[in-house]
């Protein structure tokens, strides 16, 4: 049956159709010609856009994280202020004639205290601020914290299940020491 | 008059060959190879000069984006060529809600029958020794045979609508067209032969 085609009488075609017809034909491939060129560019905008979507995702993830760690952190500081357990002590120092001091939010509940050191000298290099529980058991490490510039710090320490009786403050060198033996910036009775 | 020679097997290669290559040029010659035989077929099912021409249009941009798609081991250029425009020229009937008129072409056309001397410079058309084969097949076929292959192939018609046009049943139809397919097959064999 594929030949039955030509079983009908050939009719010429007027002379202008060729033109007609190839050009519409050849405008036909040009515009399909075009078409995977197009996709594969859509594809490329699609998966640019894609990674760009899921790097900004993972970005603003982390963004997230990071505030809700902060949130958490700032929950936990006002938690030393308000609870019914919370005492506060306030120690000011001296450090190379500069005058600074030493908040102690300490919680009998949970068994922590916050550290605030404010208007400290910077370390010099090598050198740390050191602090110190002093119990009936001795005097253990409490916290290394350095001081490469001015800026206040704070930070939230367990308490030892000795009884503690006192607190003080050393500078002892860069990875901090196990017993105190530096400059002591200031001691405290509780 | 001049008689056009048909298209031999190594040339019809080449020039698939060029168009899957793109080659513009090789479109040019199949369309002066087939475009009578496009419009004739595309005029003869839709009775109608601009609706044949609109299918030569949509023959030739087919044949020139999706020649992809012609399987050479599933059959020749030219036949693939016929039966698009087939189609499509079908598909325009049926846009055309012509049903009626369908029907009404269903009858036969003066020239189906017999044999008709060429007009003037119709036998230079290129394929015109296919025509002859073909036409002389299709006119050795008995009548009822020849009906119906008149009535699916030119007038689109499923089996179970010749069998309400012509009053026959189904069964019969279906014989008759399977009868007609293989006497055609063994009329058309040297056809065969050429194009495979």
């Amino acid at each position: 049956m594929d030949w039955l085609g030509m079983a009908v009488r050939p009719r010429m075609p007027r002379p202008e159709l060729k033109a007609a017809v190839l050009a519409r034909a050849y405008a036909a491939g040009r515009r399909r010609a075009w078409w995977p060129l197009a996709a594969a560019a859509a594809l490329v905008v699609a998966l640019a856009a894609a990674g760009y979507a899921q790097w900004r995702v993972g970005v603003l993830r982390g963004e997230r994280d990071r505030l809700a760690a902060r949130a958490a952190a700032l929950r936990d500081t006002l938690d030393f202020v308000r609870r019914p357990g919370s005492t506060v002590y306030h120690f000011p120092v001296v450090t190379a004639g500069k005058a600074g001091s030493i908040t102690i939010f300490t919680d009998s509940q949970s068994r922590r205290w916050l550290v605030t050191c404010n208007g400290l000298t910077p370390n010099t290099p090598g050198e740390v601020y050191q602090i110190w529980f002093v119990t009936a058991r001795g005097v253990r490490s409490a916290l290394v914290m350095p001081m490469p510039d001015a800026t206040p710090r704070i930070a939230a320490i367990g308490v030892p299940d000795a009884a503690v009786t006192g607190v003080m403050m050393t500078v002892e060198p860069d990875s901090g020491s196990t017993e105190p033996h530096g400059t002591v910036v200031f001691e405290q009775a509780l | 008059m001049t008689l056009a020679r048909r298209l031999s097997q190594e040339e019809e290669r080449r020039l698939l060959a060029r168009l899957r290559a793109g080659d513009e040029t090789a479109l040019g010659e199949l369309y002066d190879q087939v475009a009578p035989w496009i419009l004739g077929l595309a005029y003869r099912i839709l009775r109608d000069d601009d609706a044949a021409e609109e299918v030569v249009g949509d023959v030739f941009e087919h044949v020139w984006t999706r020649i992809g798609q012609h399987d050479p081991r599933r059959g020749p250029l030219i036949p693939w060529v016929l039966a698009i425009a087939r189609h499509r020229a079908l598909d325009l009937l049926r846009r055309q809600h012509r049903w009626e008129r369908r029907a009404a072409l269903a009858h036969p056309d003066p020239d189906d029958d017999g044999w008709v001397d060429p007009a003037d410079g119709e036998a230079s058309v290129p394929g015109w020794p296919v025509h002859e084969a073909v036409r002389a097949a299709v006119a050795a076929l008995p009548d009822e045979q020849r009906e119906v292959v008149r009535l699916a192939y030119f007038g689109g018609l499923s089996h179970s609508e010749i069998a309400a046009h012509t009053g026959t049943p189904l069964g019969t139809v279906k014989t008759r067209m399977r009868l007609a397919q293989r006497r055609l097959a063994e009329a058309l064999q040297s056809l065969r032969d050429w194009v495979t």
